[in-house]
């Protein structure tokens, strides 16, 4: 079992021999790694070596098997994915998630947490601060979708984007929600070349002013331009971790991907 | 109101559906009007027809605070609004097998807080999972109250059901005796054919006043929350649970108040109804009600309050209408057609507008917050709402 040796020494996230098995097969197989606060780390490997699960259960979507995480050193292992998110992990979804009915700054306005207006009881016992918080989150919204170029969509009913400029709202909503380390899982499958270099821009801006990423990517070209270091997954577990060049020039990478694994 | 300070400018900014919806209703009136000055339509009656509207408004407010907010599918609106109804009845009725005798405001506190522990009781082992298993247990649990109210008669008189229900507003003063002190009417519109309004038409009032405070202050309350951040936590997890909660929403907790609002709701419906039809049994939790309840938010448009208010008003129109049918010769009675009716109507919805009548149709942020910014809001309930904010009564 290799692990991601790298020294790491201000951790944002901890991912300690951590285990998933669903029925017979083992997605997530003794997986150990950290993330470094103010990088931007890659997680890559083939179809099925386990990436997504991987996201899940650091999100609390799943419950692991066996091991732990750690988010800024506190142990967030079996915890919901709201107590996950309130310890500062966000994390976004492969596909785009469709909000109906809504206009893209109303989807926005889900993002930022621990809103007065989202106490029943303070709607009507404290309407002020409810307003107070509301236009503050508004004009946050329209200053991040400002940010991403995209403020011309603000009123635009969420479902009538495109599938980029979906990623990009997902994207800009999740850094309303003030994350110390955000997980995008494959920010852009199905994003045209220009608002992928977009969104490497954004990402490479908001890591600038302080946010960590751990990014899933099938995009070599994208991950390796982005990340650094870059993180090897391949049958549930770490098989490396190391610069971009370190992983591109790694035969166990090359083996894994062109399926020599076994 | 900013409609009569300039009822074009307010006209010009409905849409079609609403202008269209707005038409038809004004025409009802008149229609409605004109059956009361010629005598076609009994006053009291009347006034029980709105009465029961306020009633089926009041039900699907609490459906769609549950459906048309967060997706929450219950299929025991009958059982929520029976809790209401039984509990109010059994406090204050003095056929009572249990208590019985009690003030009507005790009634409804009463019928509050037992709709809110079965409430709980459904909710806490359901709305973990996933949104079906709601649904199944609903349905079921809406048998079970049925049931258990039909049988067990040392609680509830099992199939004779409660009587001598007092009216709402028994032991208020002045209230309590205004249908007696005050003096019958006889107006005569058309000559020949009088309208009389004596006590029962006093008593009806004071019902649809009551009514439509009830409704009143839900579309409210309902109103506020659907334009809040609350509410669109409710709206994200209807749409996609799992984005909620990876943006840190406890989904439980606002699922369960969600659900735990309209169940409230729908308990009001039935202390309402108590004191309407002064007499309650077990038929009264026959699952039509909450199949009304359904076509009424489905029609209306999943939600929109107005939608429900609307779809409210169509079901009782179309329940009670087809009794007139009886006054028009047709071969056949009408009766069996209400159900035909009403199928009719949500074939039709479904088909030619799957989204409702009146769905939601204005970006819902809190109002304060966007009336100093360029919004497609209404200019109308801008105004309204800039004078809600600033006040703070």
């Amino acid at each position: 079992m290799s692990e991601g040796a790298l020294p790491k020494e201000d951790a944002v996230l901890r991912v300690d021999d951590l285990q998933k098995s669903f029925g017979g097969l083992a997605a997530t197989d003794h997986a150990t790694f950290a993330v470094e606060r103010g990088t931007i780390t890659g997680l890559i490997g083939p179809n099925g070596a386990g990436k997504s699960t991987l996201f899940n259960l650091i999100s609390g979507f799943y419950e692991p098997d066996g091991g732990t995480v750690e988010v800024n050193g506190t142990d967030v292992t079996g915890m919901e994915p709201y107590e996950v998110a309130e310890h500062g992990l966000i994390r976004t979804f492969q596909t785009p998630r469709k909000l109906e009915g809504m206009t893209v700054r109303e989807a926005m306005l889900v993002g930022p947490r621990n809103q007065p207006g989202e106490s029943f009881i303070k709607l009507f016992a404290t309407p002020g601060s409810v307003s107070e918080s509301e236009s503050a989150n508004l004009a946050d919204a329209e200053r991040i979708l400002e940010d991403f170029e995209i403020d011309h969509l603000a009123t635009q009913p969420a479902t009538d984007i495109s599938g980029g400029q979906m990623k990009l709202v997902e994207l800009a909503r999740a850094m309303l929600a003030e994350p110390e380390v955000l997980l995008l899982d494959e920010p852009v499958a199905g994003v045209n070349p220009t608002l992928a270099k977009k969104l490497k821009e954004q990402i490479r801006r908001l890591n600038e002013q302080g946010t960590t990423f751990l990014l899933i990517e099938h995009d070599m070209e994208f991950v390796m331009d982005l990340a650094d270091p870059i993180v090897v997954l391949d049958q549930g577990h770490v098989l490396t971790e190391g610069t971009p060049e370190g992983v591109r020039n790694d035969d166990r990478v090359i083996d894994a991907y062109l399926g020599g694994g076994t | 109101m900013s409609f009569l300070d300039d009822p074009k400018g307010a006209f010009a900014d409905l849409t079609r559906p609403e202008r269209w919806v707005l038409g038809v209703s004004v025409a009802f009136m008149l229609f409605l009007l004109g059956a009361l000055l010629t005598g076609a339509l009994g006053p009291t009656y009347f006034l029980f027809l709105v009465g029961l509207a306020g009633m089926y408004a009041l039900l699907s407010f609490g459906l769609n605070a549950q459906w048309g907010f967060t997706g929450l599918i219950n299929f025991s609106v009958a059982a929520f609004f029976g809790i209401g109804a039984y509990g109010s009845a059994l406090m204050t009725a003095e056929s009572s097998p249990i208590a019985g005798g009690f003030n009507p405001l005790v009634g409804l506190v009463v019928a509050l807080v037992v709709a809110l522990v079965l409430a709980l009781l459904i909710g806490i082992p359901t709305l973990r999972l996933r949104a079906d298993y709601l649904a199944i247990a609903s349905l079921g649990l809406a048998e079970v109250v049925r049931l258990v109210v039909l049988n067990e008669r040392w609680l509830t008189n099992g199939s004779a059901g409660v009587r001598g229900i007092p009216s709402f507003f028994q032991g208020w003063p002045v209230l309590s005796t205004f249908p007696e002190t005050m003096p019958g009417l006889r107006l005569v519109v058309i000559p020949g054919s009088p309208i009389i309004l004596g006590t029962s038409f006093w008593q009806s009032l004071l019902n649809v006043l009551l009514v439509l405070t009830f409704a009143g202050v839900t579309f409210f309350v309902l109103r506020r929350a659907h334009q809040s951040p609350w509410g669109r936590v409710l709206r994200t997890i209807r749409s996609d649970e799992d984005l909620a909660r990876a943006l840190g929403k406890n989904t439980y907790s606002f699922k369960m108040q969600s659900f735990i609002l309209g169940s409230l709701i729908m308990a009001l419906a039935g202390v309402f109804y108590t004191h309407l039809n002064l007499y309650v049994g077990p038929g009264d939790l026959d699952p039509i009600t909450t199949f009304y309840a359904w076509v009424a938010v489905i029609l209306g448009g999943s939600g929109s309050n107005r939608g429900a208010l609307f779809g409210g008003i169509v079901i009782v129109t179309i329940r009670e209408g087809t009794r007139f049918l009886n006054d028009v010769a047709l071969p056949i009675d009408p009766a069996p057609m209400r159900l035909l009716l009403i199928g009719v109507v949500i074939v039709a919805v479904m088909r030619y507008r799957p989204q409702g009548i009146l769905p939601p149709q204005r970006e819902l942020i809190w109002p304060s917050a966007v009336d100093d910014r360029g919004t497609p809001e209404t200019p109308d309930s801008g105004v309204r709402e800039q004078k809600g904010g600033g006040g703070d009564e």
